[in-house]
């Protein structure tokens, strides 16, 4: 009918010549399956990495568990202070709005150490020295440690400094913050981090 | 009004996308001439939309209408008008739709010019084309609407809506400037006019030859038709992405103030992975179109380079890896995350189905180890080598690590100096040899014989270098070998021209551009070797010989090194410019040979309103053809600014790779100059009888 | 492995509360060797801090960063040699904090990985060879025979190099 019929019909035939002399090359499945083996393996690596990049902070479910080194020598690990409401704090001592909130944790706590309430500061990628220069500064005397090979870090998908994360007596994340806080803000978080346990024996 | 019109306009060309994707389908199916017109005119229309649609956010940048969201993000009040416009592609919702606007503008340039001389592929190249433009398209209207604006709702709260809410209010004008951010400071610099709009053309301009090499897998149409429809697409594409590759490494080398210009950074890199597939097809489609060989091997690397363009477009746009270059993480990463697995998979799926079908044999076999062919083939494993290496170091390597040995690892310079030198200098001998060789069969006696003129003139070069900057005797051996890829082009050049001269009698002038004329697409080629053995040769010098050192000086002290003096003379402290950045400068005084040569003015530039990074450390460089001398001002005593310390880089030959890659356009534009009766549609002499296709 | 970590790991821990220590007592009276610019951009250029993603120490503009430039003087003014120092981070900060791991599982897997692939790749070219000339040798002795014809003889005279190349570009059109 019209011209591109034509030249429709030539691309046929001229598949058809060419199509015509070959065989079935032996092994063809097997590059079809490498290929597409190769496809999802690339696909599944990508798609993974995409979605732990993606990842955000978490605020619920439970606490993912670590110990800490602290700068004093002892080891603790969250999983021993269950029963207690843990206030976990990352912190760097480079960080500017950090030296803001430093003063205030060390109020806070003050406030509830006697009431079944732990504070774990965690310094991000710090150094021994300037890690202890700043908690002599604020003097700060809660069990602080740095986060050696960014591994809890890691856990807590933490994006920067400072965030903290309350931890409920049962070891759930009960709320997350990424700002700097004052010690009024701190003390409603613990609060309602030790009623909820009550409430719920 | 102008969001309105924006927003209106990318809808529109999104549908007339959709519409010329469907309908050219649809039509090629059913047979319909009248389905196809009307599916090709839709194609062209996007391009003016998207004109709309980019001139109405233009505007909307230059005349300041801070209520649109991307307006008050990217520019404030104090920003000169060049980075108005600049600002465009200066942040994720804008450059995605000036992205969109390169594709529909290729899309128009492809249609106008090859829509009659390849009536028989068009249909499917308009579908492919047209689907990946709808897909990004979709990506700017539902997820990255850079024509959103702010509205105060009557409880107080703030939305962002492209279209008047009922009952909210805009925010007041003077608020909205006050609070507005400004260009991220990075890219105030003056080659954000034509890095990106060139990185941009490079990575988009690669859907031609896709979309042709997808229509003859989907058409049937497997001759070399696809490759000679758009060797000229394919060439802009390179040259456009080869040179936004430089032009960036010459702002990294300008504005980041580390010295050097490339830094095998994750975002880098993908931008160079494409290219290394491209410029390894550019080589092997040779192949095809002499001898009809390696047919299925050319489509897999046209495939392979886009789907490495839309895999370097998803890892930067999406936070896949972390850098300095990314973009901020954003929503549209899972939909490029599939949109690049379907496009790698419905491509190599198609490619597999017709060779399994036995469409794509070869019409001859390599019948000598020592050919041009097979040289060719060996330079493009080397290539696809290179790929793999870079690939796995910059995505592979890290993600792996992290998700299945949960442990952070950075694969930096480090690597990538320890894993690639030996591939490019493969290359380099491939570059060497490799044109001195016959198709068919070739022997060692004759490359041999072939090789002496240019060994010598390589050899020249070295010693030349070797005076330059004394060097070791590998180091020296390697330098020739790169010469040799150069001299090899220019000795090829001047045989022929000899020829001409001798036997036809012509004078110098005359021989040589009737020489180039007669094979433009050689001689091009030849240039660009040449321009590529002077990158290299800059590039190798500037790595090793490199030399620094840092030290605080006193007001009228000096530091010396490698033969230059430089003194500290003053401080400028707290000088404001027009765009209201803060800069502190440091005047020194460069002396070589007893002899003052420069006055530089090293600085630091703090911007009181960017987000995030807001002081930028501009260094100050006098460039001789020998070496770059590069202060960088480190830091000051604060207010007296009695001492201050410096940085600085001795970069041996640096200056070769920015004259190179200008060599490097040149050769292309000579590769690409269309002969008198072929334009840039090839086919179009070729079958005039398909000019007439419609019936009315 | 990982038990060789962590006792590395306690060993510098107790190491640098001793010097930390040591330190603030004795910070006035420094016995410590100065350490010029260039030596602490050395070292820093091998490192890289996770504050700075992919730009190496001694690039990096960060007060972080600046903090850790301070620690690599302070270590290399102990003492240290470059390569303890590096190590003293690696082992601190992970191996994120190198331009290639030190951990050796790690390094084998990022180095030789891409020429395990290469080698695949070639391998899969050398397969296709051979299948082809074993095929060749009875399907395509006709474009053999072409090509050998128009190679000619190997002499240097300009004449027949102008041939030789007017057979190339005529073999194009």
């Amino acid at each position: 009918m019209t011209h591109l019929h034509a030249t429709e019909q030539d691309v046929l035939t001229e598949a058809a010549v060419v199509a015509e002399p070959t065989p079935a090359k032996h092994g063809a499945n097997f590059i079809v399956f490498l290929v597409g083996g190769i496809l999802v393996v690339l696909a599944v690596i990508f798609g993974l990495g995409l979605r732990h990049q993606q990842q955000t902070q978490p605020t619920e479910g439970f606490a993912p568990l670590f110990t800490l080194q602290t700068l004093s020598g002892e080891a603790i690990s969250l999983e021993s202070l269950r029963g207690q409401v843990v206030v976990i704090n990352f912190w760097a001592s480079w960080c500017g709005p950090c030296r803001s909130e430093a003063a205030e944790l060390e109020a806070a706590w003050q406030r509830y150490k006697d009431q079944g309430v732990v504070f774990l500061g965690i310094a991000y990628t710090d150094t021994e020295r300037n890690a202890q220069a700043y908690l002599q500064e604020f003097g700060i005397t809660y069990p602080n440690g740095l986060d050696y090979q960014t591994k809890i870090s890691a856990q807590y998908r933490i994006t920067g400094v400072p965030e903290t994360f309350i931890i409920d007596r049962e070891g759930h994340i009960n709320e997350f913050v990424m700002v700097p806080l004052n010690q009024g803000q701190i003390s409603a978080m613990i609060e309602r981090a030790l009623t909820k346990g009550q409430n719920q024996p | 009004m102008l969001a309105e019109l924006g927003f209106i306009a990318t809808f529109l060309a999104f549908l007339a996308a959709l519409y010329a994707a469907g309908m050219a389908f649809y039509g090629v199916r059913r047979r319909d001439d009248r389905l196809l017109l009307s599916a090709r005119n839709a194609a062209l229309a996007t391009f003016p939309l998207m004109s709309v649609s980019l001139g109405a956010l233009l505007i909307a940048l230059v005349t300041q209408q801070y209520q649109i969201a991307y307006v008050w993000n990217v520019t404030d009040p104090n920003t000169p008008t060049f980075f108005r416009i600049t600002a465009l592609w200066g942040a994720q919702a804008g450059s995605l739709l000036f992205w969109s606007g390169i594709m529909s503008a290729f899309a128009f340039g492809t249609i106008a010019l090859n829509w009659h001389g390849q009536r028989r592929l068009m249909p499917y190249v308009i579908t492919y084309i047209m689907l990946t433009l709808a897909f990004f398209l979709g990506l700017s209207l539902f997820l990255e609407n850079p024509f959103e604006r702010y509205w105060i709702m009557p409880d107080n709260s703030v939305v962002k809506s492209v279209f008047a809410l009922s009952g909210a209010v805009p925010p007041a004008a003077a608020r909205l400037a006050e609070t507005s951010h400004g260009l991220n400071p990075l890219l105030r610099h003056f080659g954000m006019i034509v890095h990106p709009p060139l990185l941009y053309m490079g990575f988009v301009g690669f859907i031609i030859p896709f979309a042709f090499a997808m229509a003859a897998l989907a058409s049937g149409d497997l001759s070399t038709g696809w490759i000679k429809a758009t060797r000229r697409w394919t060439l802009l594409a390179w040259v456009s992405l080869s040179l936004g590759l430089v032009l960036g490494g010459r702002w990294a080398y300008d504005v980041l103030g580390w010295g050097g210009w490339w830094g095998w950074d994750p975002v880098e890199n993908a931008a160079f992975l494409p290219w290394l597939l491209g410029t390894a097809f550019l080589h092997s489609v040779m192949i095809q179109e002499k001898r009809g060989m390696l047919k299925v091997w050319n489509m897999f690397l046209m495939l392979g380079t886009f789907s490495a363009v839309i895999f370097g477009t998803f890892a930067t746009r999406s936070g896949l890896v972390d850098s300095v270059h990314s973009f901020a993480r954003s929503g549209i990463g899972f939909p490029l995350f599939f949109f690049w697995f379907s496009v790698t998979a419905v491509s190599v799926g198609m490619l597999l189905w017709r060779w399994r079908r036995g469409e794509l044999r070869d019409d001859r076999r390599f019948n000598g180890l020592l050919s041009r062919e097979s040289l060719f083939v060996l330079n493009n494993i080397v290539f696809v080598m290179l790929f793999i290496a870079i690939f796995w170091g910059s995505f592979g390597a890290p993600i792996v690590s992290e998700l299945f040995l949960g442990t952070n690892i950075t694969l930096g310079k480090d690597y990538f100096l320890q894993v690639t030198p030996p591939l490019f200098l493969a290359l380099f001998i491939l570059m060497g040899v490799a044109p001195l060789s016959a198709w068919g069969v070739t022997s060692l006696l004759r490359l041999g014989k072939a090789l002496i003129v240019p060994a010598l003139l390589a050899a020249a070069m070295v010693a030349l270098l070797a005076l330059m900057q004394p060097a070791e005797p590998l180091v020296l051996l390697i330098y020739g070998v790169i010469a040799l890829s150069g001299t090899v082009a220019l000795w090829e050049t001047y045989r022929g021209a000899a020829a001409r001269h001798k036997t036809l009698g012509e004078n110098w002038a005359t021989a040589v551009t009737a020489l180039v004329a007669r094979n433009r697409r050689r001689y091009g080629g030849y240039l660009i070797h040449l321009s590529i053995a002077i990158v290299g040769i800059g590039a190798l010098g500037s790595e090793l010989y490199q030399q620094e050192t840092q030290r605080t000086l006193a007001v009228g002290q000096s530091l010396a090194l490698g033969g230059y003096t430089m003194r500290y003379d003053g401080f400028l402290g707290g000088q404001i410019a027009d765009d209201g950045r803060v800069m502190d400068i440091a005047q020194v005084t460069v002396i070589r040979d007893g002899r003052e040569i420069a006055h530089l003015r090293p600085r630091r530039d703090f911007y009181p309103n960017a987000e995030g990074m807001n002081t930028m450390t501009i260094p100050a460089a006098h460039s001789t053809a020998e070496n770059d001398f590069y202060v960088l001002l480190v830091d000051w005593e604060a207010i007296s600014a009695s001492s201050a310390t410096f940085k600085v880089f001795i970069n041996p030959l640096i200056n070769l790779i920015w004259w190179g890659s200008l060599l490097l356009v040149f050769g292309t534009l000579v590769g690409m100059y269309p002969d008198e009766k072929h334009a840039l549609a090839t086919a179009v002499a070729a079958q005039p009888s398909r000019l007439a296709g419609v019936k009315a | 492995m990982k038990t060789l970590v962590k006792v590395t790991l306690v060993l510098v821990l107790i190491v640098m509360a001793f010097a930390a220590v040591t330190l603030s007592v004795s910070a006035q009276d420094d016995p410590r060797r100065p350490v010029s610019d260039d030596e602490v951009n050395a070292v820093s250029k091998k490192l890289y801090c996770p504050v700075c993603e992919n730009i190496t120490l001694d690039t990096c503009g960060t007060l972080a960063c600046a903090q850790w430039r301070d620690e690599v003087r302070i270590l290399l003014s102990e003492g240290n040699t470059p390569e303890q120092v590096i190590e003293n981070f690696v082992v601190r900060f992970g191996d994120r904090v190198v331009g290639t791991p030190v951990d050796p599982l790690l390094r084998a897997i990022a180095l030789i990985t891409p020429w395990v692939f290469s080698a695949a790749v070639l391998v899969g070219v050398a397969v296709v060879f051979f299948r082809w000339r074993s095929e060749g040798t009875h399907t395509a002795p006709m474009a053999a025979k072409r090509s050998t014809e128009k190679t000619p003889n190997a002499t240097h005279s300009l004449e027949d190099y102008r041939a030789r190349l007017e057979s190339d570009l005529a073999a194009r059109r």
